[in-house]
């Protein structure tokens, strides 16, 4: 279910690295724990985030969560479609329910983030 | 302090709902999303179990007189075949629960919430020994079933229950059907638990009807009722199907620690000699210093309770503080009820702060949605 072209967190953050751009969203465990997405909070582009640390918030009608970036970098894209179709992130966790672009300071830390069969693994456990 | 279980809770179970404590029972909090099911009520209909709600009778020959002393709206004015929204207050004028009262041929039929239902059987017992009434609480033999919605009279029908030319606020008798018989309809006779109550009343805004019944029918009700087309809601959806109604919730937008008279409720006190009248009344005589605002979101952002509200300007300064707040699924912007000092006017532009961020609204009046249970 959670595709092997990218790889995840365990706050549950999914990040597709393409050189130095890794595209992040949250994975559909997360969406579907958290309910329907009513509202995404992202930072402008040209903010610096770094690996672990909260860089905005997405709520649902049941509850609000940080969402953590997978790496250090710089926000150059953020989706826009998610203003106005927040429930495109329960739609399409994958897809079009990305959320930003980062321009990874260390694009090869990408590696040390789970695979897709570890976070497989992570979230049977806890489910 | 375990939960109560629902009559219906296998019926949950199977729908595969995520359950929740509320008001001291175990009940479904949504079966999967709460925005489709609030889409429901407001596009077609859904069915609620309610079957947490307090339920008292008050019969004899005193029992007008009890309600009227422990309740303030006009139990003397209401007729047999209608029900009103009332309120019990403390001695000192705060909110004790927020309440339906039904006159059935029989006597009357006090709906508390689930959390409140003691409180309220007290103030009613108290009464009941100065005017000679009896107060009998059917909680364990009465379930309540809730289908809401513009297709309910359609659906409520099609599940075997005639619900005649029932007007907004109108009750009747609901025969208990006989067992494995799916017919119910015409007069029910007598007081619960021998026949139940049918009426047009709810929390959602929309048409509805609560049907009142004894526990061992209510699951066949419940699946006839789905199987005419309602969608099973939860306690998440009827929440913000009620805040955007701007209908207050006790224990959030009203308390023991609220009057009426802030709370914008005068409205539903009309008696007189009722428990907590001299508070009241000087309450009123003084103004209130504040009041339950509608707030809707002009920015971006969700309020939930307690996030301060400040005024916007030059020198803005706290105004007070929401109580309760959600995303409204119709409008798809944040809405919230709150008080707000009493010189904040209607139109006025002001400042949520949500966890932190400031958050632009404007202060309205309810209902934030074009809705009426009357139509």
């Amino acid at each position: 279910m959670n595709p092997s072209d990218r790889r995840y967190t365990e706050d549950h953050e999914w990040a597709k690295p393409e050189g130095a751009r890794v595209t992040v969203g949250i994975t559909h465990y997360a969406q579907d724990a958290l309910g329907d997405v009513v509202y995404v909070d992202l930072p402008a582009t040209g903010t610096r985030v770094e690996q672990g640390q909260p860089f905005g918030e997405v709520e649902s009608t049941k509850s609000v969560s940080d969402l953590y970036a997978p790496l250090t970098g710089t926000i150059v894209e953020r989706n826009e479609s998610l203003e106005s179709q927040p429930e495109l992130v329960n739609s399409d966790p994958y897809g079009e329910g990305w959320m930003v672009v980062i321009e990874a300071e260390d694009p090869a830390a990408a590696e040390a983030l789970l695979s897709a069969d570890a976070y497989e693994q992570l979230t049977a456990a806890s489910s | 302090m375990e939960l109560r279980r629902s009559p219906l809770d296998d019926r949950h179970r199977q729908l595969g709902a995520t359950m929740t404590g509320f008001g001291g029972w175990d009940m479904p909090l949504h079966y999967g999303s709460v925005v489709a099911e609030h889409r429901a009520v407001r596009e077609s209909a859904g069915a609620f179990d309610l079957s947490h709600l307090g339920t008292l009778l008050v019969t004899g020959s005193g029992a007008q007189d009890c309600v009227q002393r422990s309740f303030t709206n006009d139990v003397a004015a209401l007729p047999v075949g209608r029900a009103h929204y009332t309120l019990c207050l403390t001695d000192d004028g705060g909110i004790v629960d927020d309440l339906l009262v039904y006159r059935l041929d029989w006597g009357l039929f006090v709906v508390p919430n689930a959390a409140n239902a003691a409180a309220v059987r007290a103030v009613l017992e108290e009464s009941a020994a100065a005017t000679g009434a009896t107060v009998t609480d059917v909680k364990d033999d009465l379930a309540c079933i809730a289908v809401q919605g513009p297709a309910s009279a359609d659906i409520v029908t099609a599940a075997g229950v005639d619900v005649g030319d029932l007007g907004y606020l109108d009750c009747a008798g609901l025969p208990v059907p006989a067992p494995g018989g799916s017919a119910v309809g015409g007069a029910g006779t007598g007081a619960p638990p021998d026949a139940g109550v049918l009426a047009r009343s709810g929390y959602t805004g929309e048409r509805g009807y609560e049907l009142f019944l004894p526990v061992e029918t209510a699951p066949s009700l419940w699946d006839r009722i789905l199987q005419a087309g309602a969608e099973p809601v939860a306690l998440g959806a009827r929440d913000t199907l009620r805040l955007e109604m701007g209908y207050p919730l006790h224990g959030s937008d009203i308390s023991p620690a609220t009057s009426p008279v802030e709370a914008g409720l005068g409205w539903a006190v009309k008696g007189s000699g009722f428990r907590g009248e001299a508070a009241y009344a000087a309450a009123k005589e003084a103004g209130p210093a504040r009041r339950l605002r509608g707030l809707r979101v002009t920015g971006r952002g969700i309020p939930r309770a307690h996030c301060p509200v400040s005024s916007r300007g030059d020198a803005p300064a706290p105004v007070g503080e929401t109580t309760s707040g959600t995303f409204s699924p119709t409008l798809r912007v944040g809405v919230a009820l709150g008080y707000l000092d009493a010189a904040v006017q209607l139109g006025d532009a002001v400042t949520i702060d949500v966890r932190g961020k400031p958050v632009d609204a404007e202060v309205v009046r309810p209902p934030f949605v074009d809705a009426s249970p009357k139509d």
